[in-house]
């Protein structure tokens, strides 16, 4: 019984090395730093700024989608910036998640109307976690990073889990 | 702050050109066809009436035809004035950029954005839209509607 | 300078001269194109794209390098064309300002006074003496965001990321205060045909005046920090230099045009609000380059600050809105009014046709008429300095695209 704790599923002395990696991952999530429009400066500028520090979160960003895990979408995306969002989604390397942040990245935002305006950047690219507000403030951007975590995190479980159910 | 009528016919007689000239609310607004643009705008520019700048360009769709207002301001004499030329829809717009250059993008957001065509412009592109896509701030082209929106 | 150890054929080959001349050029080389020099480099084109971290938003430039050195530069622009122009056409007047808010989203309020200013002219519509002093508070305070926002950044294109987090603790206090006035920290939605939306807050004088004594102590610190930095004057001083016949000629306004010594700003020159009544100095370079650019700036922030006290000292009691219709209809007709944003002379030319919503409505940002600039001024500098220079110009994509 006692080496089951220490051995077993919730053990305290051993951890698998998925979970490790994914605790890690959803510690350190490194975003791209691309603001196409004003959310970028509440989301991107302000949230790493001194007052919301987005570093303590171990959220940092870099300028090359090559090191990045994280694209937030910040703004609205429109016909000519689809292609330049799609190629920044396509070179950033597994595991990478996206956050659509604000009305013009979840569906539109004030500009639905406008023909040149792509509804949403899930159109575009797969999106995970969705922030509303026309700019969502600093601290709703943190909130979905918090989320993302959850959900990196959740992933990992059902994944074991899944892979426990087929062992079997 | 806005020029004396009688100042600006003084000024522009000698150019070859029909031009009407008209005080509006607005200030002073000089009609004339596109093609004589070129010669008038030269003519503000180096004459006594000394419009060093170009303010704005743009476009109008007034239903029958397309019109281009060139927004022009003189410093020295602290005055706005604009002159405003018809092009019909689809037609051609020649460009004034060697006379002002702060005409190269506004004139090819014009010609995007109204479907003219533009010439004697070092880069005629497009410039806010990709290929394809109509020409915007036409009045016959809409904005998307709401079943559109929600349902795209 | 061709090498005079070299002959260059017709076609563009450069052959050594003396004993040794290669025959046909091995399959991988590719004719030498014009414009290269005696060393045989070509020029290089790269693309420094929408996403970058020192474009200030999604510009695209398109460069062309010898090396090091800048060539020629082409202006890409469009990522963040979202139609203000057209979807006005579809807003009442008094939602014109949460369009404007999204074009130049660091100065809002300058955006809404334009779109504010050209329907009151229209319909002749005259503010209460608070609601002038009231939207001409606002306008200073987020002239101050503004240019904080564009130091920190421009710190950052020259390498210094320190300024940037010391940038950012002020406008926190400045969005402070505006939340606190209107409500929201970026798009205000505050400024309205005929007035403000809301009275100010009970104590907020106290606040400013708080604001104003530390702030101006950080600014000389802020410059004591980057402007006196031997390392950026170096980077900045006689670089990016904009002579007055160039400024005129590209439609330069603001202090892009001050600073190469030009004294037209719209505050002073076609006065609005209550800026009459305000005593403030226009700061104007000589040179004309980054460096001037720089300093009017920082004295612009010092000026705004002067503003501020003495606005928050003399608010007159009144009304923050005058009495207009709810669903206002504007005459047929035209009308242009600007205001002084910080970063140049925000224009509105408003068409009506007698309806609740506009016929046309042009937008004359600043930041389009500075952009097209670059592919003048670049060329012959390092494509170090480029990225600094498209600092120190303080665009707004979002005034650019509308």
């Amino acid at each position: 019984m006692a080496l089951d704790r220490f051995t077993g599923e919730n053990s305290i002395a051993f951890i698998r090395s998925e979970q490790l990696f994914d605790y890690a991952r959803s510690n350190s999530l490194w975003y791209l730093a691309f603001g196409s429009a004003c959310c970028a400066i509440e989301g991107l500028m302000h949230a790493s700024g001194p007052r919301f520090d987005f570093d303590r979160m171990g959220v940092f960003f870099r300028a090359s989608p090559r090191q990045a895990d994280v694209m937030i979408v910040a703004g609205t995306v429109n016909l000519k910036l689809a292609e330049t969002v799609r190629t920044l989604y396509d070179q950033m390397p597994e595991p990478k998640w996206v956050i659509a942040m604000g009305a013009c990245a979840n569906t539109g935002g004030p500009f639905r109307e406008y023909p040149n305006v792509v509804l949403g950047a899930d159109k575009i690219v797969p999106v995970d976690v969705y922030v509303p507000g026309c700019p969502p403030r600093p601290e709703s951007i943190q909130y979905a990073f918090l989320e993302l975590q959850k959900k990196i995190r959740k992933r990992t479980e059902e994944r074991l889990a899944a892979r426990r159910g087929s062992g079997k | 702050m806005q020029p004396d009528v009688a100042a600006v016919n003084r000024a522009l007689a000698g150019l070859q050109a029909a031009i009407d000239v008209v005080e509006a609310p607005i200030g002073v607004v000089l009609r004339c066809a596109q093609k004589d643009a070129s010669a008038v705008l030269k003519h503000l520019r180096d004459g006594e009436l000394d419009c060093c700048m170009l303010i704005d360009l743009f476009g109008l769709d007034t239903g029958e035809k397309v019109e281009i207002t060139y927004h022009l301001r003189s410093l020295s004499r602290d005055e706005d004035m604009y002159v405003r030329c018809g092009v019909d829809y689809d037609g051609n717009m020649h460009s004034v950029w060697n006379i002002y250059p702060s005409a190269l993008l506004p004139e090819r957001e014009a010609a995007e954005m109204f479907g003219l065509t533009l010439s004697g412009h070092p880069n005629p592109k497009r410039l806010l839209t990709t290929d394809g896509v109509p020409p915007l701030l036409r009045k016959a082209v809409p904005v998307r509607s709401a079943e559109e929106v929600r349902s795209g | 300078m061709i090498d005079p150890h070299f002959t260059v054929s017709e076609d563009g080959l450069m052959t050594p001269e003396g004993t040794f001349s290669p025959g046909s050029p091995p399959a991988g080389i590719r004719r030498v194109p014009k414009g290269v020099d005696s060393l045989g480099t070509e020029h290089l084109i790269v693309n420094m794209g929408p996403q970058h971290p020192s474009t200030h938003g999604v510009l695209r430039l398109i460069v062309e390098l010898d090396g090091e050195e800048v060539v020629a530069v082409e202006v890409s622009i469009g990522f963040l064309h979202r139609g203000i122009e057209k979807l006005a056409e579809s807003r009442r007047f008094d939602q014109l300002a949460t369009l404007m808010d999204r074009g130049d989203y660091v100065s809002a309020i300058h955006g809404e006074q334009a779109a504010a200013l050209a329907v009151e002219k229209l319909m002749g519509i005259e503010i209460p003496t608070k609601a002038a002093w009231i939207r001409t508070l606002t306008a200073e305070l987020n002239r101050l965001a503004s240019h904080i926002v564009w130091f920190g950044t421009f710190g950052l294109d020259t390498g210094a990321m320190g300024q940037f987090l010391y940038a950012m603790r002020d406008r926190e206090a400045l969005l402070d205060i505006l939340e606190e006035i209107s409500g929201q920290r970026m798009m205000f939605n505050y400024v309205r045909p005929g007035g403000v939306l809301a009275d100010l807050p009970a104590g907020i004088d106290r606040k400013i005046l708080a604001f104003c004594d530390t702030f101006e102590v950080y600014l000389e610190e802020h410059h004591a920090l980057l402007g006196c930095n031997e390392i950026f004057q170096s980077r900045v001083k006689n670089i990016g230099i904009v002579t007055k016949e160039t400024a005129l000629a590209f439609g330069l306004t603001g202090a892009n045009l001050r600073a190469t010594g030009i004294a037209f700003d719209v505050r002073r020159d076609r006065p609005y609000d209550a800026y009459p009544a305000l005593e403030f100095d226009i700061p104007v370079g000589t040179v004309g380059d980054a460096w001037d650019r720089y300093m009017v700036r920082m004295e612009e922030m010092r000026q705004s600050v002067r503003m501020v006290r003495q606005l928050v000292a003399g608010m007159p009691e009144g009304e923050h809105m005058a009495k207009v219709p709810k669903v206002l209809r504007p005459p047929a007709g035209e009308v242009y009014a600007s205001v002084e944003s910080s970063r140049g002379e925000t224009g509105i030319h408003l068409f009506t046709d007698g309806g609740a919503t506009p016929y046309r409505y042009r937008y004359r940002g600043a930041s389009f008429f500075t952009c097209q600039l670059f592919e003048e001024v670049l060329p012959g500098h390092l494509f170090a300095d480029a990225c600094m220079l498209l600092g120190s110009f303080d665009i707004m994509l979002g005034e650019v695209d509308r």
